[in-house]
């Protein structure tokens, strides 16, 4: 179902992102953390990704609002927006900096942005399109012009370089070398701006009932820090397994609402989970005629920065009239995401 | 066709233990699917890749887990006769009790009525393993077997009377059945049909005949109108949905999954062959449907199709449907097959299509269909007007949605369902009393009683525990919860109750029954028969401030019958009995409050225990609490009672305070002289033996109580205003007996044990003489008490705002040789409402079945779905499994081999009596294992093999003899992709004459030991030559 004409479109003016540093390769990080390149290449495919912490001093250079103020400056200079025209902001992270105060108010006091309303969703792979969703929904039915949508994930608080990996079974070691660090923003507005990307369709919906998560990420307090717990925690089988077909599920759920012939989709932005879990999924959502627009390999899964250096990748290449449809799952709770974008 | 609903349900399916089970892996497009499980039958004996004579071209299928489990006991039926029965009667019966439970009712409560049975089975294997060997055709094994007797086994063990059939049209036949079911239904045959299917497949018979006439998937699996479509996959499971005609379901408060508005059965007649589909008959069938349901093709949203995934099925059935649905408008009809998911499973295909269209309009989502994703292009859906459902379809709430379901047999009966949602929840009536309690008014404890039954100690542990399960994963509000629980869980001999008030609270409550037998035994009776309660109407002095104002404010049912005695008292009192409680005002401890204020509390109270159920056995009433018990008993009505009691009460209160009473520790006897001397003293009460009140002038008292000093005898002052039942009284005589002949009274009509008479009255009205009479006369509670023990009563309930009667009639047990629960309404200042539900939560323990409608207020009384009865697992009845005849025997499946099909008994404990003689006692493992490949073989002579075993081993902590060429690396000796990487590397530290080999090289080689071994021999070959 097409947006009828008179109603109000959001569009996407200008993608934004920020990485920490230099990218790490495989051969570093099996260096740093003791644990074998070989295996990483074969199981997990993923090649380089950056990390806000620097392995050799294990001092943190970059907080995650750092990386999403930095996203946001690129994303409001490429889209032409000036910053006194951003009306709202909204960001998703699974990693904040702080519990109090949320890091998009520190976001927002970095930009210089004041008197405007902020939100920050708290949600892994799928915060950055429920951030989308949020903003879209603030465009066409809030009356907003412009907005700025973030979102972004640091892994520094995790990744815990003084650890003997050599023993640690897949099940840890994967935490490890599968994540990176990263941010990305995107300039929402009411009129065809910039890169003039309307989004046609968000879709944003929890389907964990009465599942067992797919993955955990735990937090430490004064009381219970040093309780003997896995920080990390996935179910990497059920995630293997359940991933590809609600992948699938999220597409032919977005092509169906769209009215879209599956044949007439130029890109496609399948999840980000490793170079080779996104490899299989991309090869199971059979999509004539699409190309693939995937990032993983080499910036890591850096959780709600991906969909925007996904986008980073399609800007520059879609054209007038072409579509894109983008696939994200969330496997914590196990949350379809996806959104669709064409070019006016 | 008049609307049909489904109000329960349960279903075992492959991967789905559970309807739960089965909506959540459809919901995550999750399949059953999987190896021939050893049990069954040996599928490398029948496999053969390229389908050769006599074989099957897979080892995969839809298999149902623990298909030998059964809970004989829970029927009561005999080890040897379970061993015979086939596995399909026996899930069958445990699947349709459980559909019962569902619907919202005890399965007890169908008993002996018109209920019908409809069962759609086309396997009858079990029957070719044990028909066929003469010499073990027991009189067991021939009701153990058999179409019909599936259908019969569930009306017998139900006591069900409506028809009882099985139906047998081949992979329609259950929906054929609940196309039967509802005609019966419609037809007034019967209130209540519960239609089910159930297919367990026991020999490879029919997946050979799949292969044979090149309709079997090599995977095993049913690919749906996918462009991998290449054939069936054999599925089994059982299925059970219990029908109502809609209205009889709406006004008996059923919960509704879905309606089914139409159903329509043809045949292919003298088609293209007796076993091809036939896409007019299909056509005709889905129309007649629609026809029946009165529906247009295009209102049609969904429908759940055969879809067995062989090719020229899928394109017979589109085209059929496309010939309805081309050319309607908005959009195309979503489509899809649970087939994908479990499998064909035959005789149960048509009712795990109904039950997954009962799910997805209760849910309001129709799952996405397995496999839909690859849609076959040359099947054109588009241009059908149909599309696959690639993704689950959320439903638009707030309005009805029709689903239609197809099941086509191979002989040629087609059959078609049109269902619709439930009608909206709002739109319903709740559950109506029964007609002799309509226009009761307001009900409600404040609290709910949880219940519990069970035939044994051991299935009700395991069912509070099933409960305390389901209450903790999904919060429900504790009132429905409660009132569904009596509804359904009441029917067997021990009863479990216990009073709630929230979810979390019962779900602690559960567990902690389940796992402490104290806990338990003090939760649980076991009644033999039903509770004889004698009331017991406390008097004057048990008066407090507040007294039951808790009560007042929590129970609604409390509420509306002090509030009737209020207004009673009213118009005599001159204020609100009521308000005066709910104020807290000690003024009640003056007579002309205290009288008529206890009155209100004893007949609210009684009047709850009978709205409750409570048949009053046995009354007695103390002093002024023989007034309340009087009403019950149809003394007199209300109105004139609470005229009496109002003016008794203002009446003694105006004359002067100059007496009291004394509590005496000596028999009336011994006290008869002292009495005597004082005129103006008399014997108030005589509660028992060395229990004797005195009444009557305070200086009077003075002496005699330092007479009784001065003899050692104890006495003890009452706080009392006046001297009640003495001559004292003698002044409001003439007044109160204007009243009372006024007021009249007549003979109870129910036992009263009098304290004026010290003994129950026989045929003698308690008219105007009596209750003046009444007044200086003294209690004889004590004789009055034991003359009602002597009747036996199985509980003496304290019927006023505290114990006091219960612990006088504790004394007096003894001597009159009678037990008794005590019981206390109102145990204490705080209590409410959770403590009157505790005393109906006693009187269910021991043997009351209460009005439980009384319990609830009727915005509690909504239906809410419990996790159904937790069948044991501990038993399990099997056979041994068939093999190929003349076929070489294999190592470690010597104790099958050459063997006719024998009935074997399995239980988790030893079991001795039914095994064939000559034949060790064979534990559940041991069927199992016997055809396992053994582990322990000796070693291999081959370098390679002896190498990448101790490589294995090494890898995987395993002794060397621990794992064989047979072991599967992932499955048998759980290695991961670390595992892996080490396993190459030690593999090539072994093998040097090997060349250098990566992971990837290594990776597609690595399903079984054998496997890497024979690959590995052939690299070492190469490089060698």
């Amino acid at each position: 179902m097409q947006e009828p004409q008179s109603a109000p479109v959001a569009y996407l003016a200008a993608v934004g992102t920020a990485l920490p540093g230099d990218p790490v390769d495989n051969g570093k990080l099996a260096k740093t953390l003791g644990v074998n390149d070989e295996w990483i290449d074969v199981f997990i495919g993923t090649r380089t990704r950056h990390f806000a912490r620097d392995l050799d001093s294990g001092e943190v250079r970059w907080s995650l609002a750092d990386l999403c103020a930095q996203a946001a400056e690129r994303a409001l200079t490429a889209s032409r927006v000036a910053a006194d025209e951003i009306e709202f902001v909204v960001m998703g992270t699974a990693t904040p900096d702080h519990l109090m105060p949320a890091t998009v108010n520190l976001v927002a006091d970095l930009l210089g942005l004041d008197q405007l309303p902020t939100y920050q969703l708290q949600s892994g792979c799928a915060g950055a399109v429920q951030a989308l969703d949020m903003g879209r929904t603030l465009i066409m039915g809030g009356g907003y012009r412009a907005g700025l949508v973030i979102g972004g994930d640091v892994c520094s608080k995790h990744l815990d370089l003084d650890r003997d990996l050599s023993d640690a079974p897949p099940s840890d070691l994967v935490n490890y070398v599968l994540f990176g660090d990263g941010a990305g923003a995107a300039v929402l507005t009411s009129e065809p701006r910039g890169q003039r990307l309307a989004v046609r369709r968000v879709l944003n919906r929890f389907t964990g009932l009465g599942r067992e998560p797919g993955q955990v990420i735990d937090w430490f307090g004064l009381a219970d820090r040093h309780e003997d717990r896995q920080a990390v925690r996935e179910d990497y089988k059920a995630i293997e397994e359940f991933v590809p077909l609600i992948a699938e599920e999220i597409l032919w759920e977005l092509l169906e609402d769209l009215d879209w012939p599956s044949d007439r989709v130029d890109f496609l932005l399948p999840p980000q989970l490793s170079g080779h879990m996104t490899r299989r999924i991309a090869e199971k959502l059979r999509l004539p005629g699409a190309v693939e627009v995937s990032c993983v390999a080499e910036t890591g899964n850096n959780g709600n920065a991906l969909p925007f250096l996904q986008m980073e990748g399609l800007m520059d290449r879609m054209t007038e009239g072409q579509r894109a449809l983008a696939v994200a799952v969330e496997s914590s709770k196990w949350i379809k995401s996806g959104f669709a974008l064409e070019k006016v | 066709m008049r609307p049909v609903a489904i109000v329960g349900l349960d279903c075992r399916f492959p991967g789905a233990p559970d309807a739960g089970a089965y909506w959540e892996m459809l919901m995550r497009s999750g399949e059953g699917v999987g190896r021939v499980p050893a049990q069954r039958w040996d599928a490398r004996d029948f496999h053969s890749p390229a389908g050769a004579e006599g074989h099957s071209n897979t080892t995969e299928g839809g298999f149902i887990s623990d298909p030998d489990v059964f809970d004989n006991e829970f029927f009561t039926i005999s080890p040897r006769e379970a061993a015979a029965m086939d596995p399909q009667q026996r899930l069958l019966l445990q699947c349709a009790w459980r559909a019962v439970e569902d619907s919202g009712i005890a399965p007890q409560r169908l008993a002996g009525t018109s209920a019908g049975v409809f069962v759609g089975i086309m396997g009858n294997e079990w029957a070719q393993l044990h028909l066929t060997d003469y010499a073990r055709v027991t009189a067991q094994v021939g009701s153990g077997n058999g179409y019909c007797m599936t259908a019969n086994r569930v009306s017998y063990h139900l006591d069900l009377k409506g028809p009882s059939l099985a139906v047998d049209t081949a992979c329609s036949s259950s929906l054929v059945a609940v196309h039967l079911a509802c005609n019966a239904l419609l037809s007034g045959e019967c209130d209540t049909a519960i239609a089910a299917g159930v297919n367990v497949a026991l020999t490879p018979a029919l997946s050979i005949f799949y292969t044979q006439a090149g309709l079997s998937a090599p995977d095993g699996r049913c690919k749906p109108f996918s462009a991998d479509a290449d054939g069936i996959g054999r599925g089994e499971g059982v299925g059970a949905v219990v029908l109502r005609r809609l209205e009889d379901a709406v006004a008996d408060g059923q919960p509704v999954y879905a309606v089914i508005r139409g159903t329509a059965v043809n045949q292919d007649g003298r088609s293209n062959g007796i076993t091809a589909p036939n896409r007019w008959s299909q056509q005709d069938v889905l129309a007649a449907a629609y026809r029946r349901a009165g529906v247009e093709p295009s209102d049609m949203t969904f429908t759940e199709a055969h879809g067995t995934g062989t090719v020229l099925g899928d394109m017979i059935e589109v085209k059929a449907l496309g010939q309805l649905h081309s050319g309607r408008s908005g959009r195309p009809m979503a489509f899809g097959s649970v087939k994908g998911s479990i499998g064909h499973t035959e005789g149960a295909a048509g009712i795990a299509g109904l039950i997954k269209v009962a799910l997805s309009l209760h849910h309001r989502t129709v799952p996405a269909s397995r496999y839909a994703a690859s849609e076959n292009p040359a099947l054109k859906l588009s241009k059908n007007g149909l599309r696959l459902l690639k993704a689950p379809l959320r439903l638009r709430s707030g309005q009805s949605a029709l689903g239609g379901l197809s099941s086509f047999g191979m002989g040629g009966t087609n059959a078609h369902a049109v269902l619709e949602s439930a009608p909206p929840y709002a739109a319903r009536p709740g559950a109506q009393p029964p007609p002799e309690q309509a226009h009761s008014g307001r009900t409600g404890l404040g609290s709910g009683v949880f219940t519990v039954s069970a035939p044994s100690l051991d299935a009700l542990r395991r069912n509070l525990l099933a409960q305390a399960d389901a209450v903790a994963r999904r919060r429900a509000p504790a009132g429905p919860l409660c009132w569904s629980s009596n509804r359904v869980k009441t029917g067997h001999r021990y009863r479990f109750a216990v009073p709630v008030d929230g979810s979390g609270e019962l779900a602690a409550a559960l567990r902690e029954a389940a796992g402490d037998d104290d806990s338990l035994a003090r939760l649980t009776g076991h009644p033999a028969g039903k509770p004889l309660a004698a009331l017991l109407f406390t008097g004057q002095g048990s008066q407090y401030p507040a007294m039951t104002a808790q009560l007042y404010r929590q129970s609604p049912l409390y509420r509306r019958f002090l509030d009737e005695a209020d207004a009673a008292l009213a118009p005599h009192t001159g204020g609100s009995v009521r308000d005066l409680l709910l104020s807290g005002e000690s003024s009640v401890h003056r007579t002309g409050w205290a009288q008529p204020a206890l009155f209100a509390v004893g007949y609210a109270l009684s009047a709850c225990l009978s709205e409750l159920g409570v048949r009053p056995a046995l009354l007695l009433g103390h002093s002024v609490g023989e007034y309340a018990a009087a009403v019950l008993a149809e003394v007199f009505p209300l109105e004139q009672a609470a005229r009496l009691v109002a003016a008794r009460g203002a009446l003694m209160e105006r004359l002067p305070e100059r007496g009291g009473m004394l509590a005496v520790r000596a028999d009336a006897a011994e006290l008869a002289e002292l009495v005597a001397a004082e005129p103006l003293v008399g014997v108030g009460a005589v509660n028992g033996p060395r229990a004797t009140v005195l009444s009557g002038d305070l200086a009077a008292l003075e002496r005699i109580g330092e007479a009784l000093e001065r003899r050692g005898v104890r006495s003890r002052r009452l706080d009392v205003s006046h001297a009640f039942h003495s001559p004292l009284m003698e002044p409001v005589l003439e007044r109160f007996a204007e009243v009372a002949g006024e007021v009249g009274g007549g003979v109870p009509k129910l036992p009263v044990y009098s304290t004026v008479r010290g003994r129950l009255l026989e045929a003698e009205p308690m008219d105007a003489e009596y209750w003046t009479e009444h007044i200086c006369a003294p209690v004889l509670f004590g004789e009055a008490a034991a003359r009602l023990l002597d009747a036996g009563p199985t509980h003496l309930v304290e019927v006023g705002p505290r114990p006091v009667l219960t612990k006088m009639a504790r004394g007096l047990r003894s001597s009159a040789g009678a037990g008794g629960t005590s019981l206390a309404l109102v145990p204490g200042e705080t209590s409410g409402g959770r403590e009157l539900a505790e005393s109906v939560a006693e009187l269910y323990r021991s043997g009351l079945d209460p009005r439980w409608h009384a319990v609830y207020p009727e915005e509690d009384r909504l239906p809410q779905r419990l996790a159904p009865y937790a069948f044991s697992d501990a038993h399990r009845f099997w056979t041994r499994a068939p093999v190929r005849s003349g076929s070489a025997v294999r190592s470690g499946s010597a104790v099958r081999a050459g063997s006719a099909a024998g009935v074997q008994v399995l239980p988790a404990q030893p079991y001795s009596g039914e095994l064939e003689p000559g034949r060790p006692a064979a534990g559940a493992g041991e069927t199992l294992t016997a055809v396992l490949p053994s582990a322990r073989e000796a070693a291999p002579a081959d370098p390679v093999a002896r190498a990448v075993i101790a490589a294995v081993a090494e890898v995987g902590g395993y002794a060397p003899d621990e794992s064989s060429p047979l072991s599967l690396l992932y499955e048998d000796l759980g290695f991961d992709s670390v595992m892996v990487m080490e396993l190459k590397d030690r593999i090539q530290e072994r093998l040097t004459g090997l060349e250098a080999m990566s992971v990837q090289d290594l990776l597609p080689r690595l399903s079984s030991v054998g496997d890497l071994i024979g690959y590995l021999q052939d690299r070492v070959g190469s490089a060698v030559a």
